[in-house]
C-alpha cells in the first residue's frame, strides 16, 4: 500500500512528474484508470507519458503518491508499453469537464475537478468538483482566488457531490447522471447531506454550512459527529450558531453546546431565545451520558381531570412542538408524574372520559443520573418508544427517545457511525 | 387510404417541405452576419470603391459556407454546441480564454447593435430613449417568453426584412453590364486603402459568434443525424443570402454615392446621403434596413454568448427553457441586453472607440476559433465517420489559412494605425 496521505484532487496530480526507484523521471502523469467499487470506485493504476510513449503504472507498483512527490517502486527500464483494455474508464479522459445531468437529463453543471480519497485503506474517487473552487484549482490559482476573495469578505465554497450520487459510468460516455433531480440537490435529507459533508475538508464544510438554510443547518448539524459539530459552530458567527441551537430540539442543542468550551456556549445560549435558552440551560447541568443528558424537554403532558376529547384537541396544538406523540404523561399541577396514556390508548376511549380513569399507573421512570447503557436496556426490556426522566421527588423533567440510545440497542456492527472525516 | 392520409404523407415526403423545416440557425446566423457594422462597412465599400469590390463578395460567400457548413455540422453529429466541445476537448484553460474573449468581443458587438437601432430611428424622428428601451424589452420578451418554434420564424420573418436592400439596390438602378464586367474582371488596385478595405469586409462577415449561435441553435432545435442533409443546405442557403444582401447594399451606395465622390463613414451617413440623390423612400429603405439588421443581430449576439457560456460550464440552457429551468442562461441573456442597450443610453459613448475594439477582439477570436474548429471536426472520437473528407479537408484548410492571414493582417494594420 503506497504512502497515501489526506486527500488529493486530480487537478493537483496531473501532469505532475513520476519517479522511478532511482528518483528518475519517468514521464508525466496524464491520467489515472477506475477499477470497480462501491459506493467509491478504487484506481487502480495511472498513466504516465513520456514523450509519445505511454506506460502503464499498477496501483501496487507505487510508492509515494501526494501533491509533491510521485514514485514508483520500480525501475524505468522494467516499465512496459500501456495496453489498457479500452473498456477501462480514464479519469481525465472520460470523466474531467463531462456534464452532470439530473435524473430528468436537465443539465446541471460541469465536473471541474474530481477529488480522491482514501477509503478503507484504498485510494478511491470519492467526489467530484462543480464549483468556482474547483476552476481555480484546475488554473493554479486556488490560494490566489481565495485571497483575492476574501478582500470583498467572499469565502469561496466548496462545491463538491459524492460519488455515490452519481450512477456508475462507463467509458466514453458523455455525461454523468446525478441520481437526484435538481430541485432535490437543494432538497436533500439532512443525513445525506452531513455524509456530503463528510466528504469534504474542515474549511469547505463549514463554507457549505452557510449557505443552508436555518432548519436545514440545524437537522444537519444534529447528524455530524460531535468534534465536527464543535468545528463548524466555531467558524459560523455567533448569530448564526444561535439561530441553528434554537431551531434544534432542545436535547440536541445542549448535546452541542456540552462539547463547546463553557466561554463559547454560556456567549451562545445568551443569545438564544430565552424559553430555548432556558430548556437548554436546564439539559446542560446533567452529565451528558446520562438520562438527564440524553432526554429532551419536549414532551406531552396533561392534567388529569382533562377529557379526552379535549386532550385529542390540545394534542394536535401541541404535536409540531414535540419529538415523539406516541405517550401522553399525565402529571398534577405541579408537574408530579401520575400516569402515562398511549396515543392508541386515547383514540380508542370514549370521548368524554377523563383521563385519570384510563391513564396506566404506576409509570416506570428512570432517574436523572442513569447511564445510558441502563437507559438503553430499559427501554429495550419494557418495549417503549420514550421513557421518562423523573427527579428524586417524582417531578418529571423529560423524556428519553428510543432513537437517542437507538446505538446501543443494535448489535455493535450495525450501529449507525455518527460521520466523521 | 384517405385524401386526408395521403396529403399528409405526401407533405412528410416532401423534400421542399423538409427543407423548410429545417431551415432556420445556418439561414438565422448568415442573416445576423449582416448586423449593422457589417452594412456600414458594405456602406463604405460602395461609396469608396464603386462596384470595384463585388468580385470579393464571391470568395466570402465560399468561405462562409465552408465555415459555416462545418458549424452545422459538429452540431448535428455531436449534438452538443461549440462551447460544450471546447470544454470537454480543450479542458478549463483554453475555455476560459476563448470564453473571455467571446464575452467581451459580443458585448461590443451588442452595443453597436443597439447604436444601429438607435441611430436607425432617429433618422424618423424617435429619440434613443425611447428606441433603445423599447427595443430592448422586445427583445428580451420575445426569447424570454417564445418557445424555440416562435423565435425562430419570428427570426425569419425578420430576416425577409433584408430584402429592402434588394429594393434599394434595385431603386438605385445600376448599369447592370458595368456591374457584370466589373465583377468578371475586377480592376484590383495593389495599395494600402483598397486592401485595408478588402480584408475589413471579410473580418465582419465571418465572426465567430455566427459559428456559436448556428451550433448551439442547431442542438437547441434537436436537428437529427438524418436530417443533416437539409441542415447543410440551411447553412449554404444561410450563407449565400448574407452575401446576397450584402451585394445589394455595394451596389446601392456603388450606383448613388460613389459616382457623386460622397464619402460615408456609417450607415446612418450613407442613408442620409441617399436622401438628395435617390428620393425619401430609398433613404428610409435604408434605414429600415438598418433598423432591421440591428434588431436582429441584437437577438442573436445575447443568445450566441448565453449559449456559449453555458455549454462552456455545464448549465441548463435553451429557448424553451424557463428562468427557473436555465437561471444562468436567461440570466445572461438578460445582462447583455440591459448591458448593450444601457450603455447607449449614457450620455458621450467612444463609440467608434468600441467598435474598432470588438473589432479586434473579434480579429483575435476568430483564428482560434477556426483552428480549433479545424481539429475537432476531424476528431474521429467527436465526429465519427463525419469527419471531413480529404477534398473538404484541403478546402476548408485553405480557407480558414486565407482568413486567418486576412484577419492577422487586419489585426496588425488596425493596430498600427
Amino acid at each position: 500500500m503506497p504512502f497515501f496521505a489526506g486527500d488529493i484532487f486530480v487537478s493537483e496530480v496531473y501532469n505532475k512528474p513520476v519517479l522511478d526507484q532511482a528518483g528518475e523521471e519517468i514521464g508525466k502523469l496524464k491520467d489515472l484508470t477506475l477499477g470497480l467499487g462501491d459506493p467509491f470506485p478504487a484506481i487502480t493504476s495511472f498513466i504516465v507519458q513520456s514523450g509519445k510513449q505511454s506506460f502503464v503504472v499498477l496501483w501496487d507498483q507505487v510508492n509515494l503518491f501526494n501533491r509533491r512527490v510521485i514514485s514508483v517502486n520500480l525501475l524505468k527500464s522494467a516499465l512496459h508499453a500501456s495496453e489498457l483494455s479500452p473498456s477501462e474508464v480514464r479519469i481525465c479522459r472520460d470523466l474531467l469537464d463531462k456534464q452532470i445531468v439530473d435524473i430528468n437529463g436537465a443539465k446541471l453543471v460541469r465536473v471541474n475537478d474530481l477529488k480522491l480519497g482514501d477509503v478503507n485503506g484504498k485510494i478511491c474517487l470519492i467526489a467530484v468538483d462543480i464549483g468556482l473552487r474547483g476552476i481555480l484549482r484546475r488554473l493554479n490559482l486556488e490560494s490566489r482566488g481565495e485571497r483575492f476573495l476574501s478582500v470583498f469578505h467572499y469565502r469561496l465554497p466548496a462545491s463538491l457531490i459524492g460519488w455515490h450520487y452519481l450512477q456508475p459510468v462507463e467509458p466514453k460516455l458523455s455525461k454523468l447522471t446525478l441520481t437526484v433531480s435538481r430541485q432535490k440537490v437543494s432538497q436533500m435529507h439532512p443525513a445525506d447531506l452531513a455524509e456530503i459533508m463528510s466528504e469534504v475538508s474542515q474549511k469547505e464544510r463549514s463554507a457549505i454550512f452557510g449557505t443552508l438554510d436555518v432548519e436545514t443547518a440545524a437537522d444537519t448539524l444534529h447528524e455530524l459527529e460531535p468534534s465536527v459539530q464543535a468545528d463548524i459552530i466555531d467558524d459560523l458567527t455567533k448569530e448564526q450558531a444561535s439561530d441553528i441551537l434554537e431551531q434544534m430540539p432542545p436535547d440536541e442543542a445542549a448535546d452541542v453546546l456540552g462539547d463547546l468550551p463553557e466561554k463559547k456556549a454560556e456567549e451562545l445560549i445568551s443569545l438564544m431565545e430565552k424559553e430555548e435558552a432556558q430548556e437548554v440551560k436546564e439539559l446542560l447541568e446533567h452529565e451528558e451520558d446520562s438520562a438527564g443528558g440524553l432526554m429532551t424537554t419536549e414532551f406531552l403532558s396533561f392534567p388529569p381531570d382533562m377529557s379526552v376529547d379535549d386532550a385529542i384537541k390540545e394534542l394536535r396544538l401541541e404535536a409540531p412542538d414535540v419529538e415523539t406523540v406516541y405517550y401522553l404523561y399525565i402529571t398534577d399541577d405541579q408537574e408530579r408524574l401520575l400516569g402515562v396514556l398511549t396515543l392508541k390508548d386515547l383514540i380508542l376511549a370514549r370521548p368524554e372520559v377523563q383521563l385519570r380513569d384510563i391513564m396506566r399507573s404506576p409509570v416506570k421512570t428512570l432517574p436523572l443520573n442513569a447511564e445510558q447503557q441502563d437507559v438503553a436496556e430499559f427501554i429495550s426490556k419494557y418495549n417503549l418508544l420514550a421513557a421518562p426522566v423523573v427527579d428524586e421527588d417524582g417531578f418529571l423533567r423529560g423524556i428519553v427517545t428510543v432513537d437517542d440510545v437507538v446505538d446501543f440497542l443494535l448489535p455493535p456492527a450495525s450501529r449507525k457511525k455518527r460521520r466523521k472525516l | 387510404m384517405s385524401v386526408f392520409e395521403r396529403i399528409k404523407s405526401y407533405l412528410a415526403n416532401n423534400r421542399f417541405l423538409v427543407l423548410l423545416s429545417v431551415i432556420g440557425p445556418g439561414f438565422i446566423a448568415g442573416n445576423a452576419g449582416n448586423d449593422a457594422g457589417g452594412i456600414a462597412t458594405y456602406s463604405i465599400v460602395g461609396a469608396r470603391e464603386g462596384y470595384g469590390m463585388l468580385w470579393a463578395l464571391l470568395l466570402i460567400t465560399f468561405a462562409l459556407a465552408v465555415v459555416q457548413e462545418m458549424s452545422a455540422r459538429m452540431g448535428v453529429v455531436t449534438g452538443k454546441g461549440f462551447g460544450d466541445l471546447v470544454r470537454e476537448q480543450f479542458g478549463v484553460r483554453v475555455t476560459l480564454a476563448i470564453m473571455a474573449l467571446f464575452v467581451f468581443a459580443n458585448l461590443t458587438v451588442t452595443i453597436a447593435e443597439f447604436a444601429g437601432i438607435a441611430a436607425s430611428m432617429e433618422m424618423f424622428g424617435v429619440h434613443k430613449n425611447i428606441s433603445v428601451p423599447v427595443s430592448a424589452v422586445i427583445v428580451w420578451f420575445v426569447v424570454v417568453k417564445g418557445n424555440f418554434k416562435q423565435v425562430e420564424r419570428f427570426f425569419i420573418v425578420i430576416s425577409l426584412v433584408y430584402f429592402t436592400y434588394v429594393v434599394s439596390g434595385f431603386l438605385a438602378n445600376p448599369p447592370w453590364q458595368e456591374v457584370a464586367s466589373q465583377i468578371a474582371m475586377p480592376r484590383i488596385r495593389f495599395d494600402r486603402d483598397y486592401f485595408l478595405l478588402f480584408i475589413t469586409m471579410v473580418g465582419t462577415t465571418v465572426t465567430p459568434y455566427m459559428q456559436f449561435y448556428l451550433q448551439s441553435a442547431v442542438v437547441d432545435k434537436g436537428v437529427r443525424i438524418e436530417e443533416y442533409p437539409y441542415a447543410k443546405y440551411d447553412a449554404y442557403v444561410g450563407a449565400f443570402m448574407t452575401v446576397f444582401i450584402a451585394f445589394f447594399i455595394v451596389l446601392c451606395t456603388g450606383t448613388m454615392l460613389h459616382p457623386a465622390g460622397i464619402v460615408v463613414d456609417s450607415a446612418e451617413d450613407a442613408a442620409k446621403a441617399l436622401e438628395p440623390l435617390a428620393g425619401h423612400f430609398a433613404s428610409h429603405l435604408f434605414a429600415i434596413g438598418l433598423l432591421n439588421a440591428s434588431f436582429l443581430a441584437a437577438f442573436v449576439l445575447p443568445l450566441a454568448t448565453a449559449y456559449g457560456l453555458s455549454e462552456a460550464f455545464g448549465w441548463e440552457s435553451g429557448i424553451n427553457k424557463t428562468f427557473s429551468e436555465a437561471p444562468q442562461f436567461l440570466g445572461f441573456y438578460t445582462a447583455f441586453i440591459a448591458i448593450g442597450a444601457g450603455v447607449i443610453m449614457l450620455p458621450g459613448v467612444p463609440l467608434i472607440k468600441i467598435m474598432f475594439l470588438s473589432q479586434t477582439v473579434n480579429g483575435i477570436l476568430l483564428p482560434i476559433v477556426l483552428i480549433i474548429m479545424l481539429r475537432m471536426v476531424n476528431d474521429k472520437e467527436v465526429m465519427g465517420e463525419y469527419v471531413n473528407s480529404k477534398r473538404m479537408n484541403v478546402v476548408s484548410w485553405i480557407t480558414v489559412a486565407i482568413l486567418i492571414l486576412l484577419t492577422l493582417l487586419l489585426l496588425v494594420t488596425s493596430v498600427l494605425a
